[in-house]
Formats: structure tokens, sequence, C-alpha cells
């Protein structure tokens, strides 16, 4: 525990040596605030009654999550990989689900503090609705970012190149961004895109911060679906982590 | 004495490739023992499976009695590595990279640092050091926590020869210590200054093991004396003296080769009565290099009859 710690102190220390990092994770889901919260009429249909603006807000917190998850953990972990730099943690007295469980630490720690900002901007930018289930909300942005982030360490471990996990990490984030409830709302969609949405992970996510927000329902299917996720993602990386890295 | 690593039938096959190849060896407590080969020849692989970094497809290992493969944390303990290709977070700082490896022990921390000449560089992050820097940084890296077992992959890469003389008598004091250490190289020199015993691979196999001095005494050409004889000379005469076994006339200059014996007698008999023999002459002792330029060089990779009974060595020591 203690090393487990010390791992995580340091990783996050490097990461506010090197903030540019952060920008994708920081600064895309503000941008993404900005646009969708003005692109619609408040009196659209398609928004299961709730204004527009307020029906994105669940959105902008999955934006955080899967850019984290997607494409900021990935990309680190395969650098790691792909300087050698997991090698020399292998051959060292840490125990090989130190530092990918260090990594969950910080990005949960990242996750919060970005979203934050970002309901922050939104807060200014346009007023955010006052929750509906204050816990409910906490309770799926941290079970949706856990998922994520295990998801984002699973890539990590298993792709070969920062390179290569850029490249997937940008096929995911793009369809899951614009499938799972950051782009247009389920109900302009057409059945079979409608069908796909749902099978797209980020949408149990915007789903499980929704509904508690804006009293749309209970979010127990998503978030069952997010828990299986985490288990399935969880076992994957502590898989991959004990074999040999190289 | 008692053997601290030991290796019989080591396999490890990439896709038809074999890496490394039923390799035997063992290495006693307290002993610098060498891996040499040209690249490609199986040594790293061969460390990485004892580092627990690669798992072999079959074969038996023990480091300090336990094997890599299931004790990993366990013997990371107690085993220090410098590894061939790694590298460190580009932001970490020398200071940080130490503590973060070491187990608390800040005195001796310290005393790594010194000793390696990163006491000044502690602030530096990683990126900004030089190439010998990183490398005396790993070096330091693999001696924390009192390792038992040292393995140490190219350990001389990208030094300056002065640094490396340095590093040398470094290694030496770690044995001191009472550490044992496993080199491995494809420089001679270097075998030849620090080592006890040294394995030669070659296409994934150990072709010949052995003290320097064996594989010398086996492989290597002869001493040979080279020079321009003087007029007065009969290069013939040289022949009838002790340990020379053949000579070579190369234009105008003339090699003498056979055993050290010959040595001596030679340059007497070069010596004329101005007491001034000839200013080209070159004495050659045979080195590890040329044991192990012949022994890669031999044209077939399947044991020789000769070689058997030095292959009998292997994994006794």
């Amino acid at each position: 525990m203690r090393s487990l710690l010390r791992l995580a102190t340091m990783e996050l220390k490097l990461f506010l040596r090197e903030p540019i990092v952060l920008t994708f994770v920081f600064a895309f889901p503000v941008l993404t605030v900005l646009v969708l919260g003005g692109v619609f009429d408040d009196d659209d249909p398609n928004f299961e009654g709730v204004l527009p603006s307020d029906y994105y807000v669940a959105a902008y917190i999955a934006v955080v999550i899967a850019a984290i998850g997607l494409v900021m953990l990935p990309v680190h972990l395969a650098s790691y990989r792909e300087r050698g730099v997991l090698r020399r943690f292998d051959v060292s007295r840490y125990p090989r689900w130190a530092l990918p469980a260090a990594w969950i630490l910080v990005a949960m720690v990242i996750t919060i503090v970005a979203v934050t900002v970002l309901l922050v901007t939104g807060q200014l930018v346009y007023g955010l609705p006052r929750p509906d289930d204050v816990l409910g909300v906490a309770a799926g942005t941290l079970l949706g970012a856990f998922t994520f982030v295990s998801i984002g360490i699973v890539l990590g471990l298993a792709l070969p190149s920062a390179r290569s996990a850029q490249g997937l990490g940008m096929l995911l984030f793009f369809p899951f961004f614009l499938l799972g409830g950051a782009g247009p709302p389920p109900d302009a969609m057409g059945d079979s895109m409608k069908s796909i949405s749902n099978a797209v992970p980020l949408t149990h996510v915007v789903r499980s911060v929704q509904e508690p927000w804006l009293d749309l329902g209970s979010p127990t299917d998503h978030l069952a679906v997010l828990a299986g996720l985490a288990v399935v993602a969880t076992a994957g990386w502590v898989t991959l982590a004990s074999r040999a890295t190289t | 004495m008692t053997a601290v690593v030991e290796v019989a039938g080591l396999t490890k096959r990439y896709g038809a490739h074999m890496a490394v190849d039923n390799v035997g060896f063992s290495v006693a407590e307290g002993e610098i023992f060498g891996i040499l080969g040209v690249n490609g020849a199986g040594k790293t692989t061969t460390v990485e499976c004892l580092q627990g970094l690669r798992r072999p497809d079959s074969g038996r290992m023990r480091v300090l009695g336990v094997d890599p493969r299931t004790a990993g944390a366990e013997l990371r303990a107690r085993v220090g590595s410098q590894l061939q290709a790694s590298a460190l977070p580009d932001r970490l700082r020398v200071e940080e990279a130490v503590r973060l490896f070491g187990d608390g022990d800040r005195r001796s921390a310290e005393r790594l640092l010194e000793s390696w000449d990163l006491a000044r560089l502690r602030r530096s992050s990683f990126a900004s050091l030089s190439g010998g820097q990183r490398q005396r940084l790993f070096i330091a890296l693999a001696l924390l926590n009192q390792p038992q077992v040292v393995f140490f992959d190219e350990l001389t890469q990208g030094l300056d020869p002065l640094a490396r003389s340095g590093v040398w008598d470094a290694i030496r004091d770690v044995r001191e210590q009472g550490a044992t250490v496993v080199l491995v190289t494809h420089f001679m020199d270097e075998a030849e200054a620090l080592c006890d015993r040294v394995a030669v691979m070659r296409a994934g196999r150990v072709v010949d093991s052995g003290t320097p001095a064996e594989l010398i005494a086996r492989h290597a050409r002869a001493t040979t004396v080279t020079f321009t004889p003087p007029v007065w000379l009969d290069p013939s005469s040289l022949r009838r003296l002790p340990g020379v076994d053949r000579l070579e006339r190369h234009d105008e200059s003339i090699r003498v080769i056979g055993t050290n014996q010959l040595i001596a007698p030679v340059c007497a008999a070069v010596l004329g009565d101005d007491q001034l023999g000839p200013s080209d002459l070159r004495v050659h002792h045979p080195t590890l290099e040329d044991a192990l330029v012949a022994l890669i060089s031999e044209p077939d990779t399947e044991p020789r009859p000769g070689d058997a009974a030095s292959r009998t060595l292997l994994g006794v020591s």
C-alpha cells in the first residue's frame, strides 16, 4: 500500500511537470460545453422534455471520462512500454500490479479535477440545472470514470507503442463521443442508430449521470453494465500486468 | 561453492527462430561470470529469462535457489538489474529515481549517488542526462538495496574509456562486498579484465565456457613476434629456438609463431652488436578476442568432436 501511494505521488508529480499532456483532457471537453450548449433551440422536442443545455451536462462529464480513459492513459502507458520504462519497473522491487494501480489512482484524481473545472465553466457560461440526486450523480460519475480508467489501463498495457495507442484511442473516442450522448440526442436518431448507440459503453456513463441529475428514471441498468465492464477490464489488466512486459 | 545462478536446457523460441537453444551454465557465489557473443547470439534473451522479464519455453532456472518464473517479486528484492534497453520517465529527477527504486535507506542511496558521480546531477531530469550519465544512473539503480546477484547487460555501453575503467573497478568492489555478478558483453577486453569465468554464445547456444585463460588456450591463435629482419640475420635459424612453431614471411617482415616461450629467445636473437633491435618489432599475445573470433567464425553451428571435452564442463562448475 505504501509503495502504491509512493508510485501514485510520483506519477502525479510527473504529470504536473508536463501540463501539455493534460490539454486534451481539459480543453476539449470545455470546448464541447461551449459548442453543444449553444447549438440547439430551447424548445427542441428531442431532449425528453428537458432543456438541451441541461441535457448535455452529463455528456460533458462523459467526454472528460472518455478522453482520460481512451486517449490519455493508453498513450501514456504505451509510451512507457515503448521507451522501456515498464521494463525498468519490471526488474524493481515493486509488484507488477503496483504501477497500473497507481495510474488508476492518479487518473481518478485527474478526472475529478477535470470534471470540476468543466462544471465550473458550464455554470459560468450557461448555468447548470440543480441535480435531482447529487449522490446518484456522484456515483454515476465515479463508476463511469473507474470503468473507463480500467479500460484505458488495458489498452495501454496491450498496445505496443504510443502511436498505436493514439490511433486506436482516437478511433474509439470519436464514435463513443458522437454516439454516446455527446452527439445528437437519441430521440433524433433512427432505430438502428439508436441500438448502436446503446451498445457504446460511453452511453451508459452518460445515462448514469443524466438520469439522477435530471430525474429521468432509474440508472440501475446502466450502472450494472458499467460495473460489469469494470470487472472485465480489471481482470484484463491484472492478467496483462502479471505477464512479462518484454 | 554454492551455485547462485543455475541454468539447464534453457530454450526460447520466437516463431521459427531459436533465440536460446538448450543453454546451460552455472555461476558460483562471489563470481563475476561473463556471457559473451556477437549481437543476436541470445545473450540478452538468456539473461532476461533469469530476470523474470521473459518466460522461456522450457528449461530449468534457479537464481538464489528459486525459480524466477514463480518467485518474481521475492527475487527482485534480492537481485539488481541493469538492462540493455530501458528508460525512466522523462521528467523524473536523478534523486527521485534513486528514492523511488531504493528501499528507503537514505544513507546508502546517498553513497551511491556520490560514488557514481551523480550527486551534482541530483536535480536533473532523466531527459536531460547524457548517454553516459544515464548509464551510470542505471548502474547505480542496479546496485541499490544491497543485491546478492547483479545482472549487467552491456555494462559500459556509451561510456568513455576513462569512465569504463572506473566502472570496472566499481564492479570489482561489488564482488568484494560479496555479490555475484553476471555480465553480458561483447567487449572482450571487459570480459578479460573482469570475469572469472565466461560462456561464449553463438546462434542461441553456448559453444564453450571456462576461464578466459582456458578459452584463450583452447581457441586463440598463437603468440606472434613480427619484425623486419636485420640484413645479417638468417631467419631460418629462428626455427630452432624454444617455443617456435613456424615462420611466415609478409613482404619485408617476418612473423614468428608459437607459444609464449618464444618471445625472449627471438628478441635476443634479433639484437645486433649495437644493442639495437628492429624498430618495428611487435609482440602479440593471444587475447580473449582472438578466442572469440575463432569460436564464432567456425563454419558450422554443430559442436565439433574436438569441443566435446569442453562441452561436458557446461552446467557443472
